[in-house]
This record gives C-alpha cells, sequence and structure tokens, in this order.
C-alpha cells in the first residue's frame, strides 16, 4: 500500500473547482429562482391580502350603507305609522264629531217630531174627548141641562162685577146663544131669569148654535159670558196643552 | 483481481500520476457540471416538472443545513451540497461495469477530508474571528485544548476512513462474489452499494455540516479572555 499525495492534492482541487463550478451552475441559479418564486407568491400574496383588505373595506361600507338603509327603513315606516295614526285619530274625531252631530240633530228631529206628534195625539184626545162628551152629553135630557146651565148663567151674571153688569145692560142688543131654537115658554123662562140677574129689562136675542152642545151664553159688542159645554171643553182642552 | 488499496495508474502528468480515479473524478465533475447547467438553463417563475424536482432536491438541502446547524443554508449551501452529490453519483458509479468509484480510494476520501478540515477552520474563523475559532478549542475549560485539537483532526479521519472503509468493501466483496458466482449473483449486493453510497454520502455531508456548526456556534460562545483590569482587582482583593 502507498498513498499518493499528488493524486491527495489533485483530487482535493478537483473537489474544490467541482465545489466553485456547482455553486455558480447549480446551487445559486436554482436557489435564486426559488427566492424568486418565493417573492412573487410573497407579492402575490400581498395582492391577494390587499385585494382582500378591500374587499373587506367594502364588504364594511356595505354592510354600514346596509344597515343605513335599514334605519332609514324603519324611520319611515315609523314616520308613515304615526302619520297613519295621525290620520286614524282625524278621521276618528271627525267621524265622531259628525256621528255626534247627526246623532243631535236625529235627537232633534225625534224631539220634534215627537212635540208634534203629541201635540197632534193631544188635539185629537181633545176633539176626541168633545166628541165623546158630545155624545154622553147627548144621551143625557136636555131639559135639566139647560135648567142647569141657565141656573149656571144667572149665578154668573150675579157675580159680575157691576160696572160689568151695568155694560152689560146698557148694551144694545145681547145674543144668547143657544145649541137648540127653544120654545117660546123657555124663551120666555130664559129672558125672565135673565133679566132678574141683571136686575133691569134687557132685550135678548135668540142666537142657535149647535156647537154649544148644551148651555147658554150671552154675548154683546164688548162682552161675552161663556156658560156652555163647548167652553168648558175648550177650557178642558187648553189646560191640557198646557199641562205638556 | 487487484487489491482495493492499489491504484492503477493510466498516465503521467510530470511527477502526478493520473489514476482511474482521477480521471472517473474528472467525468463525474464534467457530468455533474454540464447536468446542472442543462437543468438549470430555463428556471422560470412558473416552474416546470424538472424546475420543481430541481427546487425540492435545493430546498430539502437547505431544511437540512437549517435544521443541523439553526443558522441560515446559504453559506454552506454549495460546499455541503456538492459534497453530498459528488460522493453519491461516485458512490453509484460503481453500478457502471469496469468503473471503480473513486470513494473507493484513499486519496480521494483524504482530499474530501481534508477540504471538511479546512472548511471547518474557514467558517469558524468567518463566523467568529481568529479569536474566536481558537477560542473554541479552550471550551468548555482550557484542560481541554489538547483532546480538543486532538478531535479536529481525528473526527475528520474517522469520516474518511468510514467512508473508504464501506465504499471499497462493497466494491471489493462484489468483486469477489462476481468473480465467484457469474453474473447475476452480484445484482443484490449491488442494490446494497447503492443503498450504502446514498447512506454514506449522507453521512459524510451531515457531519460535516455538523463539524462546521460546531465551530461556528462554539466560537460565538467560547468564553471570553478574562479582563486585565479584573484581574488586578482580583489581586487586589
Amino acid at each position: 500500500m502507498n498513498f499518493d499525495f499528488w493524486g491527495l492534492g489533485l483530487q482535493a482541487l478537483n473537489a474544490v473547482i467541482l465545489i466553485w463550478l456547482l455553486s455558480r451552475v447549480f446551487w445559486r441559479p436554482v436557489s435564486a429562482a426559488i427566492a424568486r418564486r418565493q417573492a412573487a407568491a410573497q407579492a402575490l400574496l400581498g395582492d391577494a391580502k390587499a385585494t382582500q383588505d378591500k374587499a373587506d373595506a367594502a364588504l364594511a361600507e356595505l354592510t354600514a350603507a346596509r344597515a343605513g338603509i335599514a334605519a332609514e327603513r324603519a324611520k319611515v315606516l315609523a314616520e308613515a305609522n304615526d302619520a297613519a295614526l295621525a290620520i286614524k285619530a282625524d278621521a276618528q274625531s271627525e267621524a265622531h264629531t259628525q256621528a255626534e252631530a247627526i246623532m243631535a240633530s236625529a235627537r232633534s228631529d225625534m224631539a220634534r217630531e215627537a212635540d208634534t206628534a203629541r201635540a197632534a195625539m193631544t188635539a185629537q184626545a181633545g176633539e176626541l174627548a168633545v166628541d165623546i162628551a158630545r155624545k154622553l152629553l147627548g144621551a143625557l135630557p136636555d131639559e135639566a141641562i139647560q135648567a142647569a146651565f141657565l141656573q149656571k148663567l144667572t149665578d154668573a151674571i150675579g157675580a159680575l162685577p157691576p160696572q160689568d153688569r151695568a155694560a152689560l145692560v146698557g148694551a144694545k142688543g145681547i145674543d144668547l146663544m143657544c145649541p137648540a131654537d127653544p120654545n117660546a115658554d123657555t124663551k120666555t123662562e130664559i129672558t125672565k131669569a135673565v133679566q132678574q140677574a141683571l136686575g133691569d129689562a134687557v132685550d135678548l136675542n135668540f142666537v142657535t148654535d149647535p156647537a154649544l152642545i148644551a148651555g147658554y151664553e150671552l154675548h154683546c159688542d164688548h162682552f161675552v159670558l161663556h156658560n156652555s159645554w163647548r167652553s168648558d171643553l175648550a177650557a178642558v182642552l187648553k189646560e191640557l196643552r198646557h199641562a205638556d | 483481481m487487484n487489491s482495493p488499496l492499489e491504484s492503477a495508474t493510466l498516465f503521467q502528468i510530470g511527477p502526478v500520476a493520473i489514476t482511474q480515479a482521477i480521471v472517473t473524478t474528472w467525468v463525474i465533475m464534467v457530468v455533474l457540471v454540464v447536468g446542472a447547467y442543462l437543468l438549470t438553463r430555463k428556471l422560470s417563475l412558473h416552474p416546470s416538472k424538472r424546475q420543481v424536482a430541481l427546487e425540492l432536491l435545493v430546498d430539502s438541502l437547505d431544511t437540512q443545513i437549517r435544521e443541523t446547524t439553526g443558522a441560515q443554508p446559504a453559506p454552506y449551501r454549495g460546499f455541503i451540497g456538492t459534497l453530498f452529490m459528488f460522493i453519491l453519483v461516485a458512490n453509484w458509479s460503481s453500478l457502471i461495469p469496469g468503473v471503480e468509484p473513486p470513494t473507493a480510494k484513499l486519496e480521494t476520501d483524504a482530499a474530501l477530508a481534508l477540504l471538511v478540515f479546512f472548511s471547518v477552520i474557514w467558517f469558524g474563523v468567518r463566523g467568529s474571528g481568529v479569536g474566536g475559532y481558537l477560542r473554541s478549542f479552550a471550551a468548555p475549560n482550557p484542560v481541554m485544548i489538547p483532546l480538543n485539537m486532538l478531535e479536529s483532526v481525528t473526527r475528520v479521519f474517522s469520516m474518511f476512513v468510514r467512508l473508504f472503509g464501506n465504499v471499497m468493501s462493497g466494491v471489493f466483496v462484489i468483486g469477489i462474489v462476481a468473480s465467484l458466482a457469474g453474473l447475476l449473483v452480484p445484482i443484490p449486493l449491488m442494490a446494497l452499494d447503492l443503498l450504502t453510497g446514498l447512506v454514506q454520502a449522507y453521512i459524510f455531508a451531515v457531519l460535516a455540516m455538523v463539524f462546521i456548526a460546531a465551530a461556528v456556534e462554539e466560537g460565538a460562545h467560547a468564553p471570553a479572555a478574562p479582563d486585565p483590569e479584573t484581574l488586578s482587582k482580583k489581586k487586589d482583593s
């Protein structure tokens, strides 16, 4: 065995040359390519990050805008709701006012119609009462009734103040209203009773008026002495109307 | 069969005997350089499969250097990577009939080990200066200086002996089996020799990396020389 130091040196030189050559033609180019690709990848990542940041910002802006739109929508809805409530309240108030007015008018009309109906019914009732009274009195004996009315007439004449009695005596032509034409005896009896009540002789003009129903009345130019069923029923009817 | 410890001289250039190992080394160098040149001609940002494979090789080497040393791989990539590729191609060149791998010769392995020895010094000095590198021999204490100096030689010597022994023995065994059993019998041994060649190249490169990293790191953390003022204060007290 022998060791070749020249060979050792030459192989060492060969290795150094190989290291130098491969560093230049292999390791540096490949590592540079890796570095370039990493830089390109980093640039792409940076661009992607910037794009993503921009997209995130746009998304945030869009989200904020959408939130603003939602808030504005809610505000518009609230305003519309308030306006609708106000319109509803106004409409209700107006309808209530109109209904009150209509009801008041209806009440007024009803009251007026009720008054009219009541007045008509009262008038009809009065007329009916007069008719009833007339029919009832028609069934009574005329002599007794007329005698009672003659007594009542003399009493009324007696109850007159003296100046009225004097004016009655001084009147020219006194009409004595009768419900039926009396006979001569009756006329005489009536004239005698009236003259006694007046205390002086008067000229009586007998006038027939069936509307009296029953009784005797004295009529002159300035004086009327009512004494009949008609006047009594008229007084009753007046009292009934005033009672309402 | 020739002795594996003997080198056949092909021709002579002055005092230098050109052996078959040297010629094989030149051929391997040409193949590696030309192949590397052809492979790295069209590197682009949109890599082809070829470029991806090259980048995977370089990236794996960088990862290995980074995990071994914890430093940036750029200063060591060319040296360590070239050592690995040369030893690997040299080991596998034994598969070509009639070719004897250069790493099966003492001179080649010794030259590689010598390069590792000087590269340790070079990177150590470059990393922490001459003083820092020399102080690394005093770690953990000055008593260890002789042992550390001896270790710096023996560990490199063990590297080259390990590589030489493994590759030479593989070639020797295959030669013996081929001469005794015939053409196809050595094939399993040749396959095993492929694995051995890969492992030895990896071990050599990793050990070189570890030695360089240790020199750089120990130089950076070596104890500093005591301050004269501090020494005088200690004496006074």
